[in-house]
């Protein structure tokens, strides 16, 4: 089975080992992800503050382009290109006017038929058909993670059908558990890393962070689970700077989902690019591993 | 620390209100001031007590100056979480955001500078390329920093910016997470269109 794939600037770029990682799990999953024709940017978080057209014209070229070429279903893993390009399809569908607008400049114009998924909601799909559970070799006994969902999964400044409990989501740890991973539950696992913060106001992302960090450390996890490759890159290159700061001992990776469905498939981790951290998880993988083969 | 006091502009009432709720779509008179927004605030502690109902106040008693200058409209980090736990819906990232806009159409100083080049050497690359170059965004965003300061001549804030950056850079190479091609859309055409349309839009 074929889904259109939009990977966004950041996947194409310094998290491109999400990238991969999206695409070998799905195909091991047996769902291919096609990568929509000369896609563009979707506007980010960044659109709306300084264009509000374009945060609607933007996402809607590569939602035309995905209808035009016949798919049905587009799986988004970067949640700030998921969030605008559903609020976007949302807008366009309640307002003929801008609809007609937007349209008139499209050379694929769109006619509202496409599903946008988050990779959450495309795994859970692939949970219910059982295609995940049949293809776990490695039960990583020992790994304690927290899911970490930030603001993009659950909470839209748009009506739009939410996935997932706003307050409380679930969707990673139905993913984990189908592995028989014991996830953490914990205060923040929708609270802000502060986003672009991190490089124009520091001090405050900085903050954010650090209460995030401290209660995922209070709780005894081993790692932090995204599938955000903002919250990722935010919580993974900053964390040595906002513990430092804060004084906070402990050093957690910060994986993708991606990463801990590869690695419970014997996926190898130099195919996954696992080692791109700033934050060692290879260690921990590795570790967790030879457990288990010890306990054999 | 006290709350910041508030000018009551009636002159200024209906029109910046009515501005403010149309562009961010968003019902302001619907406030009842009951602080749910102000509770749940990501930048609670950075904002100098200056919450989202505050703000909301602000705009419906035509305090025009303080609600487009003000910490909370240059720290928000659009987490939307005062919006989903709204009674009334109201999205006070949609108007912060707005406000925003309308501080740049003045020509004011924002109160974090930096905030503000971010997003418009961000969304000036993706429009242009079609696609957001992650380097060449942020050197357009580094250059305006410094070309600022080197007005104001404080040298010591360019080298420490230099410096973070540099390092950020480094470990980032280390790790293969910089990325050296460039990228970019053939379909900018259609969205150079688009662009024309918004600036018709907003002149209109
Ligand atoms: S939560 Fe809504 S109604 Fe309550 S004070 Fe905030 S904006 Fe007003
Ligand atoms: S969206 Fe802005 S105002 Fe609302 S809670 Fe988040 S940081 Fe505060």
């Amino acid at each position: 089975m074929q889904l259109a794939y939009y990977p966004g600037c950041s996947l194409q770029q310094s998290s491109k080992l999400y990238d991969v990682q999206s695409r070998r799990i799905f195909s091991e999953l047996g769902a291919e992800l096609v990568e929509i024709e000369d896609w563009n940017c979707c506007g980010a978080t960044s659109a709306g503050k300084v264009d509000d057209f374009m945060a609607m014209a933007m996402p809607a070229r590569n939602i035309g382009i995905a209808e035009g070429a016949g798919f049905t279903e587009m799986v988004i893993p970067c949640s700030a290109c998921y969030s605008r390009t559903l609020v976007a399809q949302q807008r366009i569908k309640d307002n003929a006017a801008l609809a007609e607008e937007i349209n008139s400049e499209l050379a694929a114009p769109i006619n509202g038929s496409l599903k946008v998924s988050s990779i959450l909601e495309a795994l859970e799909e692939r949970i219910a058909s059982g295609a995940l559970k049949d293809r776990v070799v490695h039960k990583l006994t020992g790994l304690r993670p927290v899911c970490y969902y930030g603001c993009m999964l659950t909470r839209f400044p748009y009506a739009v059908p939410v996935p997932d409990d706003v307050e409380n989501p679930q969707g990673m740890e139905r993913v984990l558990g189908t592995l028989k991973i014991k996830t953490i539950d914990w205060n923040h696992k929708t609270s802000c890393c502060g986003a672009s913060a991190s490089v124009n106001d520091p001090e405050t992302a900085h903050n954010l962070m650090a209460e995030i960090m401290k209660d995922a450390v209070a709780r005894g996890a081993n790692c932090v689970v995204t599938t955000c490759p903002m919250c990722q890159m935010n919580l993974d290159a900053q964390q040595e700077a906002f513990c430092l700061k804060h004084d906070i001992e402990t050093r957690l990776p910060v994986f993708f989902i991606t990463e801990i469905i590869g690695a419970a498939m014997d996926l190898p981790p130099a195919e996954l690019q696992t080692d791109r951290h700033f934050i060692d998880g290879t260690t921990l993988l590795k570790e967790l591993e030879q457990h288990e083969e010890k306990g054999k | 620390m006290t709350a910041p006091a508030m000018a009551i502009n009636p002159n200024q009432t209906q029109p910046f209100l009515q501005q403010v709720m149309e562009r961010s779509g968003q019902n302001l008179t619907a406030c009842y001031q009951c602080r749910r927004c102000a509770a749940g605030c990501s930048v609670g502690d950075e904002t100098d007590y200056f919450t989202p109902n505050l703000l909301i106040r602000m705009v419906v008693l035509g305090d025009r100056d303080q609600a487009l200058s003000n910490q909370l409209v240059w720290k928000c980090v659009s987490c939307y979480t005062c919006g989903t736990r709204c009674p009334n819906d109201i999205q006070t990232a949609r108007i912060t955001e707005t406000l925003k806009k309308m501080a740049k159409e003045e020509h004011l100083e924002p109160l974090q500078p930096k905030v503000a080049e971010f997003h418009d050497a961000f969304v000036r690359s993706g429009l242009r390329w079609g696609r957001v170059n992650e380097m060449e965004f942020m050197g357009a965003y580094e250059m305006k920093f410094a070309l600022r300061k080197i007005k104001t001549r404080e040298f010591g804030a360019i080298m420490d910016e230099i410096k973070t950056q540099a390092r950020l850079g480094m470990e980032m190479t280390r790790l293969r997470r910089m990325h050296f091609g460039f990228l970019m859309a053939k379909g900018r055409k259609e969205i150079k269109a688009l662009q024309r349309k918004s600036k018709q839009r907003a002149t209109h």
